[in-house]
């Protein structure tokens, strides 16, 4: 054992992480530097000539780190939500209300062994939550959050959602094929049956839709609807956003559709073998969908990103503040507003109840101050920034949709292979297509060229 | 299971560049067919698979066996062809503790037979000894042996579906039904000391009257327990998705019924009215008002509702008790060590899940020289054979839940 190896070993797990990482980006940063000082202005010049570049890989990255703690908060969610209906108490130890459960969750994903069982296939079974998790997080790109809030619009935005979308197949197939186990074999064979039944009727009731609206733009769809909420599409489409929903639900397979992972007949169908951070991003790229489905049919059917009401012009209320005009008055009002506001706030509570020591109360009285100025900011960005309220309305719909997964994984056993398969040739396909030719035979008769 | 057949052909060496052996030579040496000849009967079947057919080991870990129960399941596809239930991972040889042990210590083994409705797996035991002594039981103690056992039945039921609901996927029932039992078993718990084993019922009576924490639990419970059971039955009976995957699933007609010696509710699915506490009356229930629920289809919902109507009867009956309650003791005079008559005596009841029985033989001495044990799980875990085939993979577990065996009793 040389001298090196023997300091190496003494290190703690920290010293050997820091030793690593530390000469890795020493050298990352100054080859980075190295390569702007050389070459900086035509790097820049590039990027200003091709902003639609620089615009992607911000988007891709924001929606690529979005999709973990929403995927978190539905996780947390359904915990909670089904805890309750089974009149439980659910998750209530790590974080207040248990709300923090799903980070250990995923923390403890990461540490697990990185396990592979006797005669699976490595490389596929490797590559398969990839597939699926990647899938998830592409769709979310093309999603319109807000005016102006999106990865990308397509003008075919539609069209990519359900390439997109068919595509987890592939990586649940991927994974219940490679992981030698007869359970994962039919979990994998199950949603390949279920996924491509369902992809006819989610595509053709859509159809309807893209009739009346002349455009698969996703962001185009949400300006059509804006206004009042008469203007969504779901009161033109009722047959076609409920056939959607039942569509949707089987796409994300969401009970009762939940065939591909039936804990009661296949153990957990595809992902039987998987654990660690493999199994967490199937689980991972699970919640996302929902997220995915939900904002989808918020999308197409419900507005959007607008409000369900519009105000008349004279109503709207236009903030203008243009803090340079205050001049030393602002930075007055900055140093004395704060103290007297938390004086003012802390002094109710001082007077009122005369077992408070004084630090308690001021405690209290810094708490109501940044509360208040929370509440302040956050209703000037609502009434004045479009994108805030767009992007509060669109996550407030979509909850609502996420909300109705969840209550009926809840309530609703499930299905039977050969009644799911039947319900979609059998209904759900003849439905959506007298949706389709109802809505062609209204749009020629009430509006001919 | 078919026969095995000529395997002469498994003594040849495989080749190498068999593409079966090809399957990742990093895992380690794969060999799909071993050089020596199949040593059972599965084994040799499971080289000469049909195409498109498989074995899966469904248990003894599956979510959804109910316990350690094995299935050897032969798919064809998704379809149940042929199934082998393998048994006895649950075994401990009660009878020969039984044999072992004296009249009075017998009683305890009989209790975790059945860890649900343990109490029916006392009661045809203790029938059986006292008509091996020739016991005069109490008034009173015949009465509370029935209020116990009949909330013993009604824990048992209520667990049954959330069980059946949980086998077809839904979450939720399964926690309404703990509800009921847990409130029961409090009950239980209270008058017997105990909340799962009770151990409470005695040659000649009971362990012990009733008390007050038991009674104030009890007339609590009553109160509500009708609307409350309505309530958690009817998340199930009015769902569209239940109810059609249920209806016409594992039909059996009386002449199957009766060829696989099914008894309990099982059987009064299929039509026949057959009932130990009527046909072959013991303790108090000639005294007693109930009906027999019944139904034609012989299907698991039929099977699923014969037990909602169960419970029903079961609250009837304690009502009665409640109300018709003697006073008096709760258990014969009875010397401590038990020598009967030489002889035999056989006892049956009527349990949540079928006909509990136990056939005693005494010698003489104070230890029964033979106790054997009927248990209806074992019963109704062979129809599993004439029901399943033919169905899905998920009906598979949607009969299994809908016969309610329980591998306690099974494996004894």
């Amino acid at each position: 054992m040389t001298a090196v190896a023997r300091s190496w070993s003494r290190l703690t797990l920290a010293g050997k992480i820091l030793f690593t990482v530390v000469p890795i980006l020493l050298v990352l940063t100054a080859g980075l530097l190295l390569v702007i000082v050389l070459a900086g202005k035509p790097i820049v010049d590039f990027l200003a000539a091709n902003m639609w570049l620089v615009r992607f890989v911000v988007a891709a990255t924001a929606v690529l780190l979005m999709s973990v703690p929403s995927a978190f908060l539905i996780i947390y969610m359904e915990m909670k939500v089904i805890a309750l209906m089974n009149l439980r108490i659910g998750p209530d130890r790590v974080g207040p209300f248990g709300s923090l459960l799903s980070v250990v969750h995923g923390l403890k994903v990461l540490m697990k062994e990185d396990f592979s069982p006797t005669g699976a296939d490595r490389l596929v079974f490797t590559l398969a939550p990839v597939v699926v998790y990647m899938s998830a997080v592409m769709s979310l790109l093309v999603l319109p959050f807000a005016p102006r809030i999106f990865g990308a619009d397509f003008n075919i935005g539609l069209l990519y959602l359900f390439a997109i979308g068919g595509l987890t197949v592939v990586g649940l197939l991927m994974g219940g094929w490679s992981s030698f186990n007869k359970y994962s074999l039919l979990g994998g064979l199950r949603s390949a049956a279920q996924v491509i039944s369902y992809e006819i009727p989610l595509t053709l009731s859509v159809v309807g839709l893209l009739i009346l609206a002349g455009t698969m733009s996703l962001n185009q769809l949400s300006i059509n609807q804006s206004g009042w909420f008469t203007n969504w599409y779901v009161f033109q489409q009722p047959l076609g956003a409920l056939i959607f929903f039942i569509a949707a639900t089987a796409e994300a397979n969401r009970t009762p559709f939940d065939l591909t992972e039936a804990d009661s007949e296949i153990v957990a169908g595809f992902a039987t073998e998987y654990s660690g951070m493999r199994f967490g991003f199937f689980f991972f790229a699970e919640y996302v969908n929902v997220f995915v489905v939900s904002g989808l049919i918020v999308t197409l059917f419900f507005g959007g990103w607008n409000a369900p009401f519009a105000w008349p012009e004279a109503w709207a209320i236009h903030l203008n503040l243009d803090p340079g005009s205050l001049g030393m008055g602002l930075l007055f009002g900055l140093l004395l507003i704060p103290p007297i506001l938390i004086l003012a706030l802390a002094a109710p509570f001082y007077v009122g109840r005369s077992s408070l020591p004084w630090w308690q109360a001021l405690i209290i009285g810094f708490v109501l101050f940044n509360l208040l100025v929370i509440v302040l900011i956050g209703g000037w960005a609502f009434i004045s920034l479009d994108w805030v309220a767009g992007l509060l309305w669109f996550l407030l719909k979509s909850y609502v949709f996420v909300f109705i997964f969840v209550w009926m994984r809840g309530t609703l056993p499930r299905v039977r292979i050969d009644q799911l398969m039947g319900f979609a040739w059998k209904w759900l396909l003849p439905a959506s297509l007298l949706n389709l030719f109802v809505t062609a035979l209204a749009v020629i008769v009430i509006s001919p060229r | 299971m078919t026969a095995a057949p000529p395997h002469g052909h498994l003594h040849q060496e495989v080749p190498s560049d068999d593409p079966r052996v090809q399957l990742d030579e990093a895992a380690g040496v794969f060999e799909p067919v071993p050089p020596y000849p199949p040593r059972t009967e599965r084994e040799a079947e499971f080289y000469t698979l049909g195409d498109g057919e498989m074995f899966i080991n469904m248990g003894p870990q599956h979510p959804s066996t109910h316990g350690v129960l094995r299935i050897v399941l032969k798919l064809d596809g998704e379809n149940v062809v042929d199934l082998d239930p393998v048994l006895g991972y649950l075994h401990r040889g009660v009878e020969k503790l039984c044999e072992n042990s004296d009249y009075h210590h017998s009683i305890a083994y009989l209790d975790p037979l059945e860890y649900i409705a343990s109490l029916f797996c006392e009661w045809p035991g203790v029938l059986a000894f006292e008509k091996l002594l020739d016991v005069q039981v109490p008034r009173r103690a015949e009465y509370i042996r029935v209020l116990a056992t009949e909330l013993n039945r009604i824990l048992s039921h209520s667990m049954f579906i959330g069980w059946m609901a949980l086998d077809l996927g839904g979450l939720t029932p399964i926690l309404y039904g703990l509800i009921e039992r847990d409130e029961i078993a409090e009950m239980l718990g209270a008058l017997t000391g105990q909340r799962l084993l009770y151990n409470y019922l005695r040659i000649g009576g009971v362990n012990g009257d009733l008390n007050h924490e038991f009674m104030s639990r009890l007339g609590d419970w009553m109160s509500r327990a009708t609307t409350q059971i309505e309530a958690n039955t009817t998340l199930l009976n009015e769902n569209e998705i239940f109810v059609r995957r249920m209806r016409g699933l594992g039909t059996m007609d009386k002449e199957t019924a009766f060829r696989m010696a099914m008894t309990g509710p099982n059987l009064r699915a299929s039509g026949v009215p057959l009932d130990f506490r009527r046909a072959h009356p013991y303790s108090v229930f000639p005294e007693l008002e109930f009906d027999i629920p019944t139904r034609e289809e012989g299907d698991c919902l039929a099977r699923y509702l014969v037990r909602i109507d169960e419970i029903k009867q079961s609250l009837r009956i304690i009502d009665q008790v409640i109300h018709n309650m003697p006073d008096g003791p709760v258990i014969a005079k009875l010397p401590r060590l038990l020598r009967p008559r030489p002889g035999r005596a056989y006892a049956a009841v009527e349990g949540p899940r079928g006909q509990y029985a136990a056939y005693v033989i005494s010698d003489g001495t104070d230890q029964p020289f033979r106790m054997r044990i009927h248990d209806p799980s074992f019963v109704h875990l062979q129809a599993v054979g004439v029901l399943m085939p033919g169905h899905l993979i998920a009906d598979a577990m949607a009969v299994m839940a809908s016969l309610d065996p329980i591998m306690g009793g099974v494996d004894k």
